[in-house]
């Protein structure tokens, strides 16, 4: 345990030092228009730029249907964006690849395969040899908590662990950037509080880029160097909001920190007033 | 005004029918054989059998057995599909006797049944409602199973009495799955029907096939074929179109048929 | 034991006891002459003694060779069917509209044309069960293959999977509880028209069979055939269930 920092030594310490951090993650004026109907066209997303620094964990906040998780899906490769493009070190993205890796709210993992089949899968597609693609999935398996769970199947396991497994088997090849699409939303508050606190573990290891969609305010404040708030329809940025807060935390200690305090009151106000303007529907 | 889309889509199975008998008639074409008629032939000498009057009685006398087996089977099999599909014990009493019965092919018990009740049309009837029945019972037992419990119980916090609760509540919630049955039924009734005429070799559309195909009439053979398969197709069709407008409310069904059971 | 004789086995077994006590007292009151009804013990002892005799074995043999040769090739079709409609836009614009119009069609009626075509052999009985085992397979894998969880496909490419691959390491495991059901429906129509084509015509098979003791009123003989084709349909059906759910022993609800 370590103590509450006392308020000078928090100045005295630049919390994120604007190390010579290169850009990982380049999205250049990204648009996204869904037709809904024949009538009707839906802009999921309108001219988007951010940029995403290498070993930055940034989260996106936004209510649901603004365009969040599309964003996610096009930084993955998975959808093509109507105009603009997204690029992965100065590389246009086409397609997904195993640089970046998805955790997605449904888990899905491969209900035919039992966790350790699961968390192997990506290692052995990138030509691992299977005894060794077994022993770095096991050591990952035992590293996000399953270890004697190795061959069971999905259905078998809960929520939490079955958000572990797939962790574990995006984790399993190496992706440059993780990609979680509201990772922790399908899971109850107990849940969801260690996992979060297991996944702040991880990434203290080897700092990967982190791009972390959510729509809860003290995931993302708790989570992130960097929050990105979006508003809805069209869906756009609304603000970039720096998290200056010390690592490694603590979510005992942030709690009483007035900082992070400050940094979740001021993103829900900034809804709040987004809210008044009118419902946007 | 229809968009494109809707217009293709609606045209698709016409343009599918004409494409067939295309390959059909290209494939009589090349083969040359004395007993595969084209498709014109074919089609040509659907009128004469529409036309002849003893055919057309037995065709239509054929349809009165079917319509009359599907009915009554319909009008048991959903009430006893979702008893059981709301009953433990009820499910519990049916389900092993349905399993035994589910692969006895119900066609096959036309001579027997005919030893017993003679060649009329007491037999045919009930061998296409056997035939009918266990898809329409098992579909209404699927749905019925699957209706929610809270809306039970909201429906009975508002007072409504189990028997009131299974036609207000169950049969409509049901209904999506029971006309998936019903629909099995009705494909599953004319096949029986020709199977069982073909089969009794008496009367009916089956019966005709086959006396065509003895007597080397081939291409009233094909011709009856066509017509048969007119039937199906339409029949099809046409509850299709019931289906939509009575389960309107339900989510969007998947648009290629799926059940066969 | 106890397990095994809940009360919903009993339950379950009561209704097949009574139409079994039925049928033995309309012989033994008097209300059916056994020439007519012979008593299920007399009907079972001479499905047993028939078992044994190497003519109805082969006439069991020749129905399963059609039944496995049609049920085959309907797997192989409606699978390959079912997953390129599933994943090729093209190829469901064209086989969407040709399913619909060929689905409900009874394909019995087509069994005249197939015997004149193929004639009175195996060929036409092994096509007629193929047409009728095709449409619930190729129904089922289209359903399954064309409703894959997007973010199964998104988790493999990710992993560095490629597009063609996807089909088989994604799309066919994924499917295949719907292939499998659809299979098992197959399965029992393929019994069922593998012995109704051996009533219509035929020189051997259990439907034949059926047909030859019908001609001589030979009731006895009738039932034989019918109870061992639906316990082949029970058996079969079994043993693909085991097969699914140890393929599916994964699957959730398998």
């Amino acid at each position: 345990m370590t103590a509450v920092p006392a308020r000078s030594s928090e100045w005295v310490r630049p919390v994120t030092l604007p190390e010579p951090a290169s850009a990982i993650i380049e999205i250049d004026r990204v648009s996204q228009v869904f037709q809904t109907s024949a009538r009707k066209d839906h802009v999921a997303l309108s001219d988007i730029s951010l940029t995403i620094e290498e070993g930055a964990f940034v989260s996106i906040l936004g209510p649901s249907g603004c365009g969040k998780s599309t964003l996610l899906y096009i930084v993955g490769g998975f959808v093509s964006p109507t105009s603009g493009a997204a690029k992965m070190k100065g590389q246009v993205i086409t397609g997904p690849g195993p640089d970046r890796g998805p955790v997605f709210q449904e888990f899905a993992l491969f209900p035919w395969k039992t966790v350790l089949g699961n968390v192997m899968y990506g290692p052995r597609q990138q030509g691992v040899r299977a005894a060794e693609a077994e022993a770095q999935s096991r050591a990952l398996i035992e590293m996000v908590g399953l270890k004697g769970y190795e061959n069971f199947y999905p259905k078998e396991l809960s929520g939490g662990m079955k958000q572990r497994v797939a962790l574990a088997r995006t984790l399993a090849y190496h992706p440059e950037v993780l990609l979680m699409d509201e990772p922790f939303g399908a899971l109850d508050a107990h849940t969801r509080t260690r996992l979060q606190n297991d996944l702040l573990n991880i990434w203290e290891r080897d700092r990967k880029t982190v791009l972390f969609v959510t729509h809860s305010v003290d995931e993302a404040v708790f989570l992130s160097d960097k929050v990105v708030m979006m508003s809805k329809s069209p869906g756009r940025i609304r603000a970039v909001i720096d998290i200056d807060l010390p690592r490694p935390r603590r979510r005992t200690e942030l709690l009483l920190d007035p900082r992070y305090q400050k940094h979740v009151v001021d993103i829900e106000r900034m809804f709040d007033e987004s809210d008044e303007a009118g419902p946007s529907l | 005004m229809m968009s494109p889309a809707a217009l293709t889509r609606r045209a698709a199975p016409v343009l599918a029918c004409i494409g067939l008998l295309a390959v059909w008639q290209i494939a009589s074409l090349v083969l040359k054989n004395d007993s595969f008629p084209t498709a014109m032939e074919a089609i040509r000498a659907i009128p004469d059998i529409l036309g002849d009057k003893e055919s057309l009685i037995n065709i239509l006398a054929s349809l009165r057995r079917m319509a009359l087996g599907f009915a009554v089977a319909v009008l048991i099999s959903i009430p006893l599909g979702l008893l059981m599909g709301r009953s433990r014990s009820v499910a519990a009493f049916f389900n092993p006797l349905l399993m035994v019965v589910y692969p006895v092919p119900k066609a096959a018990l036309m001579p027997i049944i005919m030893l017993w009740l003679g060649v009329g049309d007491i037999t045919k009837t009930l061998v296409i409602f056997l035939g009918v029945s266990l898809p329409v019972i098992y579909h209404s037992f699927e749905g019925a199973k699957a209706v929610e419990e809270k809306m039970l119980w909201s429906g009975a916090a508002m007072g409504l009495s189990p028997a009131q609760r299974l036609v207000r509540i169950v049969l409509p919630a049901a209904l999506p799955e029971i006309l998936t049955g019903c629909r099995t039924g009705l494909v599953l009734a004319l096949i029986t029907m020709i199977t069982s005429e073909m089969i009794a070799r008496q009367s009916g559309a089956g019966n005709i096939l086959f006396n065509a195909l003895d007597m080397g009439q081939y291409d009233t053979v094909f011709a009856m074929i066509i017509i048969v398969g007119a039937m199906g197709i339409c029949f099809d069709a046409i509850f299709e179109r019931v289906r939509a407008r009575l389960v309107r409310w339900s989510e969007p069904q998947f648009d290629m048929p799926l059940s066969f059971s | 034991m106890a397990r095994i004789l809940s009360p919903t086995v009993l339950l379950g077994i009561a209704p097949i006891v009574l139409i079994v006590a039925l049928w033995q007292g309309l012989v033994s009151f008097g209300f059916a002459p056994a020439v007519l009804l012979p008593p299920p013990g007399f009907v079972f002892s001479r499905l047993l003694q028939q078992l044994v005799t190497w003519t109805f074995q082969q006439e069991i043999v020749a129905t399963l060779i059609r039944l496995f040769a049609g049920f085959a090739i309907a797997v192989v079709l409606g699978v390959s069917i079912g997953v390129a409609a599933a994943a090729s836009p093209a190829i469901n614009a064209v086989v969407r509209p040709i399913v619909r119009v060929l689905a409900p069609l009874p394909k019995v009626a087509l069994y005249p044309a197939l015997l004149l075509l193929l004639g009175f052999g195996h060929g036409s009985k092994i096509t007629l069960v193929t047409a009728d085992a095709l449409f619930p397979i190729l129904l089922s894998t289209y359903y399954g293959a064309s409703t894959v969880e997007q973010k199964l496909i998104w988790s493999a490419m990710a992993a560095g999977t490629r597009r063609t691959e996807i089909l088989f390491k994604v799309v066919l495991p994924a499917a295949m509880p719907a292939i499998l059901t659809g299979c098992r429906i197959g399965l029992v129509i393929s019994c069922i028209v593998v012995f109704l084509a051996e009533m219509i015509t035929s020189t051997d098979g259990l439907g034949h069979a059926l047909v030859t003791a019908a001609r001589t009123f030979q009731a006895v003989d009738m039932f034989v055939p019918l109870i061992t084709i639906s316990l082949l349909g029970l058996i079969l059906n079994a043993l693909l269930g085991a097969l699914r759910s140890y393929l599916l022993r994964g699957f959730p609800e398998a």
